[in-house]
């Protein structure tokens, strides 16, 4: 999968192309308008992350333009002002999604993942499996090593989550905007005490623990992972 | 967008304007008496010549006489050429001429004993007023006589000359001078408003406890100053406020980046393994995640004070997301030992992410204080003016003085009152207060007998967003 990054704050570029890249993508950096869009126009690329404000050609521009010559690449725009005209302007001028900074890495690669996702459907699963842990997702049941185990609804669709996007670390935020259609930060530690609850339902009586507390980013589920 | 001329070249100008049509006005109607007087005049002298010429026909005894009259009539008047006078009978025949000058009767003919009233004329370069009288003297073989007078009038019409010239001329001058009196007086009289400039140029940041001299202005003058200073008072207040932020904030952001710095710089300082660095970005991202989501608390409520405008509009069922909310917290409040329970419904049109923002605020600072193995409780009530929303929880009474300060920017109150140390920074409460005014609700805290409850007004229907 190839990104490129159209950022010209040096460090937020840099780092951008490390983590990105790290998290397994070809990243090309471009640190100005008309370059991203020379590059955007040229290479073959299966997401734009695009600042807004940037030296000569701005974010709208790039993309205008590049919506203008007929690329349905997907655009995630990066704006520094959280201003409701600049989220409607973005995404009418045809931006996939957008993102206030300063935002938090892993919201960042969550997002991206969604919207490399969007566009290659998955194949449709009725079961998810990590491990030994097994959800059904038509019957609504999870088991483990053959364990029958009990979740309310809302245990039962962060388990989901956790499922489908294993390997992911998932922020506290996106737990909360997915599972409890939460679109705000809340001050509350709600996300812990809830994912300390399925733990206590899907790790703790098993020898190997499958969600990771991720400090400082969020949460993970992955086979084979330490507590 | 041009400027408005000046207050004093407008005044001026106005007083040119008016001055000049009065005085023209004036003129007008002095001219016209003047010219009027003189008509009377010339009617007097001309009367008086017809009533001489009458009485000498009547006294005439027949046509010899009438030729001796003429002499003495042209005697009399030679030394006065500017009368001319004639007469002549109806067939035409002329008994007394002074000089060429008739007065032109025919286009007005004459009734028996009556006389023509003044008219004037031109006969060649001068101006003439006459009048003709039609006499019947019993003189045999002369009958009817017509009698007429015309008075050369060039000397008044060259005085109405003058007089015009001298009127025209004034009128400009004078005008001209009433403008430089009104500009002189504008002057003065706009003194009031100097004051006020000077006044208000003492008015700065630092200074906005000025006021403007409200006793010392003239009436026109007290409505704007009284504005102007209500408006001072309102800049005073606006930017006590802010600088109180800038300085809550800076404040607020001082402590968690001189931790991250020390911390930082600590591990720095010698080389360790990989964990402790781990353990110190782990820390610092933990720190710096509160921060960025203070910042963008700090932006909401900075954007707030401006008049937070609704996104979007739509109905919102309250118990819905009260409910909603309830599935949410549900698990913290299990852990805590709250029990949570609502009572009501209500729909109302507003933002549904703002009211649920709203209301989750409230709901975490009620689990937050809540006594354990205590209850948090919704109720949703519809009354006739509006929807009223109370969020409360049993715990510790906060003493009444501290109420209205709940809202105020990060403001926590006892430190010891929050269990939770992960708390926020204290601007959730002023968050909701911002978001329940843009929907035109108000928000009250109560507390007592070990409850404590946060009441929001809501109208039924908030303002759409503005296009």
């Amino acid at each position: 999968m190839k990104i490129l990054t159209v950022e010209d704050e040096p460090k937020t570029g840099d780092y951008l192309r490390q983590g990105l890249s790290e998290a397994g993508y070809t990243v090309d950096l471009a640190r100005n308008g008309a370059d991203g869009l020379h590059l955007a126009l040229t290479g073959d690329y299966d997401l734009v992350i695009l600042d807004v404000m940037l030296p000569g050609v701005d974010g709208w521009q790039v993309l205008e333009t590049l919506r203008g010559a007929g690329r349905e690449v997907p655009v995630l725009f990066l704006t520094a002002r959280d201003e409701v005209d600049d989220r409607v302007r973005g995404l009418e001028a045809g931006a996939d999604d957008y993102l206030v900074k300063p935002f938090a890495f892993a919201e960042l690669l969550a997002r991206v993942r969604t919207l490399l996702r969007r566009g290659h459907a998955e194949p449709e699963v009725t079961t998810l499996r990590v491990a030994d842990l097994e959800l059904d997702l038509l019957r609504h049941r999870a088991t483990r090593a053959g364990q029958r185990i009990d979740l309310t609804a809302k245990e039962f669709a962060l388990l989901e989550l956790f499922m489908r996007r294993q390997g992911e670390v998932l922020p506290r935020s996106l737990i909360a905007s997915q599972v409890w259609d939460m679109n705000f930060d809340s001050d509350t530690n709600v996300v812990e005490v809830a994912v300390r609850r399925l733990r206590r339902k899907i790790d703790d009586p098993f020898e190997v623990k499958l969600i990771r507390t991720i400090r400082g980013m969020g949460y993970l589920m992955e086979e084979g992972a330490s507590p | 967008m041009s400027r408005p001329a000046s207050l004093t070249r407008r005044l001026t100008l106005l007083f040119v304007l008016v001055s000049s049509v009065v005085l023209m006005g004036l003129g007008w109607v002095l001219q016209a008496a003047v010219e009027r007087h003189f008509i009377e005049m010339d009617r007097a002298a001309i009367e008086a010549q017809l009533d001489v010429l009458e009485r000498l026909f009547a006294r005439a005894p027949d046509e010899a006489g009438i030729a001796e009259l003429e002499a003495s009539v042209e005697a009399m008047f030679a030394r006065n050429p500017e009368m001319n006078l004639s007469a002549w009978t109806d067939s035409g025949k002329v008994l007394l001429a002074t000089s060429e000058i008739n007065v032109p009767v025919d286009e007005h003919p004459l009734e028996k004993g009556a006389s023509t009233g003044v008219l004037t004329w031109r006969e060649g370069d001068e101006p003439y007023r006459g009048m003709a009288r039609r006499l019947q003297p019993e003189i045999d073989g002369v009958g009817d006589i017509v009698v007429s007078a015309a008075l050369n009038i060039g000397h008044h019409a060259r005085f109405m000359e003058r007089f015009n010239r001298t009127l025209w001329m004034f009128v400009p001058i004078a005008a001209l001078l009433s403008g430089l009196l009104g500009w002189w007086a504008v002057g003065r009289g706009l003194q009031p408003l100097r004051t006020l400039q000077r006044r208000a140029a003492r008015v700065t940041a630092t200074h906005l406890d000025q006021r403007l001299p409200e006793s010392r202005v003239p009436r026109e003058l007290i409505a704007l100053t009284r504005e102007l200073n209500d408006m001072l008072a309102r800049l005073e207040e606006a930017f006590g406020r802010l600088s109180a932020f800038s300085s809550d904030l800076a404040h607020e952001l001082r402590t968690p980046v001189s931790n991250l710095l020390t911390q930082t710089q600590v591990v720095l300082s010698r080389p360790r393994d990989a964990e402790s660095y781990r353990e110190v970005l782990m820390s610092n991202a933990e720190e710096l995640e509160r921060l960025s989501r203070m910042i963008a608390d700090m932006l909401l409520l900075a954007k707030a004070d401006d008049g937070l405008e609704l996104p979007s509009v739509e109905r919102v069922a309250l118990d819905e997301e009260v409910a909603e909310l309830f599935d949410f917290y549900d698990a913290l409040a299990e852990e805590e030992g709250v029990r949570l329970v609502s009572e009501g419904r209500a729909r109302i049109r507003g933002n549904r992410l703002m009211l649920r923002r709203a209301l989750s605020n409230l709901l975490s600072n009620a689990l937050r204080h809540a006594r354990p193995g205590g209850r948090v409780g919704v109720f949703i009530r519809d009354r006739e003016e509006g929807v009223e929303v109370t969020v409360e929880n049993e715990g510790e009474t906060i003493p009444r003085d501290q109420l209205p300060r709940l809202f105020d920017r990060f403001y926590r109150g006892d430190p010891a009152r929050s269990r939770d140390a992960a708390a926020g920074v204290g601007l959730g409460l002023a968050i909701t207060r911002a978001l329940v005014r843009a929907h035109r609700g108000e928000i009250r805290a109560e507390s007592g007998d070990g409850v404590t409850r946060f009441v929001v007004t809501l109208p039924r229907s908030a303002r759409l967003p503005a296009t």
